[in-house]
């Protein structure tokens, strides 16, 4: 049975139905607390059902455009203000990775140079 | 992610997500066919999470500049895909949700010339192509398994030949000089970094419920590991700049001060390893600090590849001068010697080679399993090599060992025989003309040899391969 997706009823069920609900436990949590992941993860999970199942009702595939539009905006009014970093392992930025990697391989050259001048100047040279 | 480098440790990575739960295939292809609400919660997470990351990063990427059709960031379920130029294949690297995702094939989407994303023809939805995840895992896995357990067997055969080469290095106390020592060293770093290895590949590796609890244990077990790894590639250094200062700097002297050779072989690897910790903790604390995918490994493994540079240019100079400058004077000489530097110069190209390609991972099938068994020989059977090339293959201990089994043998003939006053011949010379003796010259206090005492003299008469009868 193809009953074709309306999208239109689908962006306003979502306005009306999944957001508010979602409004409702951000707000009982406090804009203090929107940054922390291990809070807001509940939240956003069931804001996420509540789109996958609206649109398993209404025949739509999910995710699509109108999901993408709707998270964005849910980041932009809610999580916009956090840092990214913290929540994605990622490599520190050049200027304190190079530090970390050259500071070894100066040291290594440094200490086999030591071993080599102590080993010349060392007893038993005939 | 990033392509790794390191393939080895990719296999063990993909030993974690696929040995937990051989039994549930699951065929996935299309995510948007099933229900979000998944029963495992673990999995669901992680693709909640990465949602998360992905409208994140569609919030505040800047819009597409560029000119012409594109096709709209977006999230397809499972992964996040960027603007993406119209008529263009666009792949990342699959996702690790399910056991039988391989996170080193690709996933793709095609964004078609009108602008948008690729629907699939059969239920007209925006698709992404997951099927290359998936597909080869079973001949995957049952590679992943021979590999790891060839890592675990070339471990144990490195700890069974070095403790063997230690225990003759030990017990033939007329082998011992300082270049053994050195050798004993070596030896001695491998063992423990084949032990710590062995247990990092049983204990941790097929266990993913340690990794998730993430115990410090785990992380001191690598810090270890490291360490252990900068021990070896140091004092394969050590060994280089101690021929090196004995054949060039200063040319057949017989003692040097080997403690500064201790600082650098046991010391200096903490370091690295130290900082490595350090930086880990800070700026990439995974679990059990098990990932490949970060360039803070080059911490450790920057300065090895400094030490096996070094060691390889002191090696070629010495071959230079012995082949050059004592050519002509000591000719004799320097053909010992160059038996002697022989060892050190197959292994550490041998041992540093590795380290060179290890980038270059060919892309054909085939290829690859080729080049992950002959990278998992390299890394995982340089115990058994090392012990190989410096002892067993080592014409003094052969002589050494050829003469206990003489003695042996004449001792328990003249037991049969009840022979007494034959005992004093039965010690027989050594063949040492390969190498000049004072490469392998007795300490400097009388060593007791089969109960004869040796004094210079004897030593001369011996390097021209007389008995002593």
């Amino acid at each position: 049975v193809a009953t074709a997706c309306h999208e239109a009823d689908y962006g306003q069920l979502m306005r009306d139905y999944c957001l508010s609900q979602f409004q409702a436990s951000m707000e009982a949590l406090g804009p203090r607390l929107w940054c922390d992941w291990e809070e807001t993860l509940g939240t956003y999970g069931e804001l996420t059902n509540c789109t996958a199942l609206l649109a398993e009702r209404l025949a739509c595939f999910w995710p699509n455009r109108l999901v993408d539009e709707f998270f964005v905006a849910v980041h932009r009014r809610y999580f916009g203000g956090c840092p990214l970093s913290g929540r994605a392992l990622r490599d520190p930025p050049a200027a304190v990775l190079c530090p970390f990697i050259a500071l070894p391989v100066v040291g290594a050259l440094l200490a086999a140079a030591l071993v080599v001048w102590r080993s010349k100047r060392g007893e038993g040279i005939v | 992610m990033k392509k790794t480098t390191h393939s080895c440790f990719l296999l063990i990575i993909l030993l974690i997500r696929m040995v937990p739960s051989l039994t549930s295939t699951v065929n996935y292809t299309d995510p948007t066919l099933e229900p979000v609400v998944t029963e495992n919660s673990v999995i669901r997470q992680k693709i909640i999470d990465s949602q998360f990351k992905c409208y994140e990063r569609m919030n505040r990427a800047p819009p597409y500049r560029k000119k012409g059709l594109f096709c709209n960031r977006t999230w397809d379920g499972w992964l996040c895909w960027d603007d993406t130029p119209a008529g263009r294949i666009t792949a990342q690297n699959c996702p690790d949700y399910f056991p039988d995702f391989d996170p080193t094939e690709r996933a793709s989407k095609y964004c078609d010339e009108t602008g948008n994303w690729f629907r699939h023809p059969e239920s007209n939805r925006t698709w992404s192509n997951y099927t290359l995840c998936n597909s080869f895992t079973s001949e995957k896995l049952k590679m992943a398994f021979i590999l790891y357990y060839m890592a675990i067997v070339g471990h144990a055969l490195s700890i069974t030949s070095l403790l063997i080469s230690l225990a003759i290095f030990f017990y033939f106390k007329s082998l011992s000089c300082q270049r053994i020592t050195l050798h004993k060293n070596l030896f001695f770093s491998y063992v423990l970094n084949s032990m710590f290895t062995i247990a990092h590949l049983i204990a941790v590796v097929p266990n993913p419920g340690l990794v998730k609890r993430d115990p410090v244990s785990c992380k001191v077990l690598q810090f270890f590991h490291q360490y252990m790894l900068g021990c070896n590639y140091f004092w394969m250094l050590c060994e280089g700049i101690y021929l090196h200062t004995l054949i060039v700097v200063a040319v057949f002297a017989e003692e040097q001060r080997l403690h500064w050779y201790y600082l650098l072989g046991w010391g200096f690897p903490l370091v690295p390893a130290s900082i490595h910790a350090v930086a880990r903790a800070k700026y990439f604390n995974d679990n059990c600090w098990m990932s490949v995918d970060t360039h803070l490994l080059y911490i450790v493994h920057g300065p090895v590849m400094a030490a096996l540079l070094v060691n390889f240019f002191f090696l070629l100079n010495i071959v230079r001068v012995l082949v050059t400058k004592l050519r002509d004077t000591h000719r004799a000489e320097s053909n010992m010697y160059m038996k002697a530097v022989r060892a050190t110069l197959i292994l550490v190209p041998l041992l540093g080679i590795q380290f060179v390609i290890i980038p270059w991972r060919p892309e054909n099938r085939l290829a690859g399993e080729i080049y992950d068994y002959i990278m998992h020989i390299l890394m995982h059977y340089q115990g058994l090599l090392v012990a190989t090339i410096f002892c067993f293959f080592n014409g003094e201990v052969q002589g050494a060992l050829k003469r206990q089994w003489t003695q042996y043998k004449t001792q328990w003939g003249q037991r049969r025989r009840e022979h007494c006053s034959t005992r004093s011949t039965s010690y027989t010379a050594t063949s040492i003309t390969e190498v000049p003796v004072y490469l392998y010259h007795h300490d400097s206090n009388n060593e007791q040899l089969n109960g004869k005492y040796i004094d210079d003299s004897e030593l001369v008469a011996l390097k021209s391969g007389e008995t002593s009868a």
